[in-house]
């Protein structure tokens, strides 16, 4: 540990100087990817710019549909941002090795999708030059009473928690000194409720508002933090076996095994929860089922979700059907097809067909339908990219401090023997 | 720290913003005036000034004159003169139940006392009792002005105004438009 | 070796040069900004954190601007409740004939964007014998009144629970001493939870810049209600407080023709308002949400 005597103000600048560097360094196809992420990204921003400039009319939403795609969005990467806690809790409550070795990855993949999810909100502002109005001392924070504001707190306090728990491991590999379990561990622990809270808190920002039957419903939480243990787990499978073919990073098949059991078990009972709620409103009728009828069969000779919803229903049935034949489990493209199925299902489950439904019809039963315009499509493409990058970037960095390719002049090499000594 | 809601919800930095400083009122109350319609003293005739207004003529002008007055018309078709054309539908009344057979230019209550035709309210009231009512409370009957009499006056609409005495149901018209962003189907054009 | 990673440094800080300037060049379209807002708005404090003489340096400026976008001399002034007035609205459904004219009345008093033509009243035309909004239709455009229908104007409820006050994360909307929800429309950050939790569709949210020619702005305005909104925030009926906390009917009462709707306040005993609640059967709409309305609904009879 030749590298722990430098103190830590001199070491840490030197640290953001290296971290910056490996951040921008890479192959050609690394610039590529980059390349076309952040022209998407600028076609997004200048749309936003557009938007801010000459007002949200530019999108398709109303007074009837007042929030789209944009809060569509948002929740979606809410539900990622907590599904990477998946990973965390084998890792650190069920200590399994393999998990522990990538666990990194769920942690990175939470602060992209936070940082997603804070871009769609802004996205979603008419007034974004008016955001320090909801700082907490500078602004008016309207905490307790508005559920908005319990969400500011724990998506910016998730964001915190995960960039000072990756932030702490990195940092501590680069100085080749042993993380001290002190600095990280409660913080690790404490990701695993305030993951669950992220997701809970959105949902509350729908189910409790009794003007929308829709929305209007206990069982919303326990769906969102289901589908979010689908697509969290999809999109870190995927990514590990990218990570895999692309880096010298080594991923342990026990941790994409595991992984693979989890998101079986969550999107059985997020299929479970979603026909709870279909009988309840079909079989009960009346009013409340407005909306769902609308949403799956169409109504007044309006069907403009109908297409989206049973391909979700479908792309789901299918890809569960998959993840579950056992002759199955060894043909990787398979399966790898039946996440990329689940995955799309459930944007489209949790997105247009949670936001849009609880506008229509409106409170005063019109029905005004609402598909995205396509400066729409251009923000969120811009904010998934936004996303893309700041995932890419950092699982960069992540993965070069666990294997040891980050790290400071001097400091000690083999890092691998005493990660397991913390785990 | 997070600033905890329990502070009084609409509190106001300058406590005098709270509410508006009344002036001391002396307690004092504006009127309200009942609109008194053109119809009521006269009728607005088919001929036409040289400048093109519609000649206006009180109900003096022939009825101070006719009198005795000629025979009461048994039915509004039988009615000539400036009264030709008059469409009544005002259930089975007759002329008589509300003009007074002595003096046409007056009207006449149920009990027989003579009123003059600016009284209306008072016919009218005799048989719409609930519509009276309503109307003295506000209820019936638009309005303009004050709702606070202690800050300025009210204009009610008299009875005629909305109501042809002969054909008192409320005339069906062309409403404004419809919202723009209201879902339109077929049936709503009509 | 020493040259090539120089080379590298100078590859990297040439693209991240780049980078920035098309970013800056993407988001050029902010510039235009400054024709919808001004630093005097972006440094504005809450209306409830202003003295009185700040609050009058808010006004004038107001009305400077209303002057350089919109070429009108406009009076806007900070109109306040009344010590002991709660305002109460009622509407006789079996007088209404849904033409309209409040919410043309609205239209024009509180200065609504013209394109859009937009209103804080909608009117549903209802099925006789049926409280179903969903039978409902505000889009109906024929002889009024229909055989069969009776029509149901619905503005904003001025709840004494209202959910939109409770959701907005900045407390830029809340309730007033007199009962009136009122936004400040230079707080709003334009999120729109207000308009997700109103059970009523009584929100509006300015999706461009309002549009209005000078000759037709109502120069009688005032902060919380009827002065011209800027882009991006949300805003609603307010019983027209700059009229009624002066004394004044509401412009959509004066406007209706068959006099279907009775306002005052409600805790003066004498009042047309109390005398339809007290003798009237009265109802709210969606009772059982809890949000207990201001505004009464009631047939003759």
């Amino acid at each position: 540990m030749a590298h722990s005597g430098v103190p830590h103000h001199l070491s840490y600048p030197r640290f953001l100087l290296k971290v910056l560097d490996r951040a921008t360094d890479g192959t050609w196809r690394f610039y590529a990817w980059m390349f076309v992420l952040t022209a998407i990204a600028l076609v997004g921003a200048n749309t936003w710019a557009w938007q801010v400039a000459r007002g949200m009319a530019v999108t398709a939403m109303s007074d009837h549909v007042s929030w789209g795609l944009y809060i569509a969005n948002f929740t979606f990467a809410v539900g990622l941002a907590a599904g990477g806690v998946m990973m965390v809790i084998p890792a650190y409550l069920y200590h399994d090795e393999d998990m522990h070795d990538v666990v990194i990855i769920g942690e990175l993949l939470s602060v992209a999708a936070i940082v997603m999810a804070l871009g769609f909100v802004v996205v979603d502002l008419g007034r974004p030059d008016r955001f320090w109005h909801m700082i907490p001392g500078l602004g008016k924070f309207h905490w307790p009473v508005s559920m908005l504001t319990w969400d500011v707190i724990v998506l910016n306090g998730y964001l915190a928690i995960n960039l000072h728990v990756c932030g702490y491991l990195v940092y501590t590999r680069y100085r080749g000194e042993r993380p001290d379990p002190r600095w990280y561990l409660p913080f690790v622990f404490l990701s695993i409720i305030w993951a669950i809270s992220i997701h809970t808190v959105t949902a509350f920002l729908y189910s409790g508002l009794g003007g929308r039957p829709f929305w209007n419903s206990a069982l919303l939480a326990p769906r969102f933090l289901a589908s979010a243990f689908v697509t969290g787990p999809a999109f870190i499978i995927l990514s590990l076996q990218l990570v895999r073919r692309f880096t010298a990073f080594k991923v342990p098949e026990g941790a994409i095994r595991r992984l693979l059991d989890i998101l079986r078990v969550a999107a059985l009972v997020n299929l479970f929860m979603l026909a709870a709620e279909l009988f309840t409103h079909f079989y009960t009728g009346g009013h409340h089922a407005a909306a769902v009828r609308y949403l799956w069969l169409g109504m007044h000779g309006h069907h403009e979700l109908v297409p989206w919803m049973w391909t979700s229903i479908t792309l789901n049935l299918g890809a569960v059907a998959v993840l579950l034949t056992p002759s199955l489990r060894e043909r990787r493209v398979v399966i790898n097809t039946a996440l990329v199925a689940i995955f799309a299902a459930v944007w489209i489950e949790k997105g247009m067909g949670l936001i849009v439904p609880g506008f229509v019809p409106s409170t005063l039963h019109e029905l005004v339908p609402y598909a995205p315009s396509i400066a729409e499509w251009k923000v969120t493409a811009g904010v998934w990219a936004l996303g893309l990058m700041v995932f890419t970037v950092a699982l960069k960095v992540g993965l070069q401090a666990m294997t040891g390719e980050l790290r400071a002049p001097g400091a000690q090499a083999d890092l691998a023997v005493e990660a397991k000594e913390v785990a | 720290m997070l600033p905890v809601a329990c502070e009084d919800p609409a509190g106001y930095a300058d406590r005098s913003r709270r509410f508006a400083d009344v002036p001391a009122g002396d307690g004092s109350r504006h009127a309200i005036t009942v609109h008194r319609p053109a119809s009521l003293s006269g009728i607005v005739g088919t001929e036409q000034t040289p400048q093109g207004q519609p000649v206006e003529v009180s109900c003096a002008t022939c009825h101070e004159v006719l009198r005795p007055p000629p025979e009461l018309p048994t039915s509004a078709r039988t009615l000539g003169g400036p009264h030709s054309g008059l469409r009544f539908e005002h259930g089975s009344n007759e002329c008589r139940s509300c003009h007074d057979p002595e003096r046409y230019d007056r009207l006449r209550l149920a009990s027989g006392e003579s009123v003059p035709m600016t009284d209306a309210l008072r016919l009218c009231a005799q048989c719409h009792g609930t519509q009276h009512r309503d109307w003295l409370h506000g209820a019936h009957g638009g309005m303009n002005g004050h709702w606070d009499l202690t800050r300025g006056p009210r204009l009610r609409n008299h009875c005629v105004d909305c109501h042809d005495p002969h054909a008192p149901a409320f005339p069906r018209f062309r409403p404004m438009p419809p919202p723009p962003d209201a879902p339109r189907r077929r049936a709503d054009h009509g | 070796m020493d040259e090539k990673p120089t080379r590298r440094v100078a590859l990297k800080v040439l693209g991240a040069t780049l980078g920035a300037a098309a970013f800056e060049r993407a988001l050029s379209p902010l510039r235009e900004l400054s024709e919808i807002t001004s630093v005097g708005d972006f440094m504005q404090k809450h209306y409830r954190e202003l003295s009185r003489d700040e609050m009058n340096a808010v006004l004038r400026r107001l009305e400077d601007e209303t002057q350089q976008r919109y070429g009108r001399e406009v009076t806007i002034r900070d109109v306040r409740p009344t010590e002991g007035v709660q305002f109460a609205y009622a509407l006789n459904l079996s007088v209404c004939i849904g033409c309209r004219r409040c919410v043309d009345a609205c239209h024009v008093e509180n200065n609504h964007d013209r394109p859009t033509h937009q209103s804080y009243i909608r009117v549903l035309e209802m099925t006789s014998g049926s409280m179903d909004m969903e039978q409902g239709n505000t889009g109906y455009d024929h002889t009024v009144p229909a055989e069969g229908k009776f029509y149901m104007p619905v503005q904003c409820q001025q709840c004494e629970n209202p959910p939109c006050t409770k959701v907005c994360p900045v407390e830029a909307t809340w309730q007033e001493p007199d009962g009136i929800v009122v936004v400040d429309y230079n707080w709003c950050i334009g999120c729109r939870y207000c308009e997700a939790a109103c059970p009523y569709h009584a929100r509006r949210f300015n999706w461009h810049k309002p549009e209005i020619p000078a000759a037709e702005i109502n120069p009688d305005q005032s902060y919380l209600s009827n002065r011209i909104r800027p882009q991006g925030v949300v805003e609603k009926c307010t019983f027209c407080l700059h009229r009624t906390r002066e004394g004044r009917l509401p412009a959509c009462l004066e406007a209706c023709p068959t006099g279907a709707r009775v306002f005052g306040n409600v805790l003066d005993p004498n009042s047309d308002i109390r005398w339809v609640l007290e003798n009237k059967r009265v109802f709210v709409l969606k009772e059982e949400l809890g949000t207990r309305p201001r505004f009464f609904y009631f047939f003759d009879v």
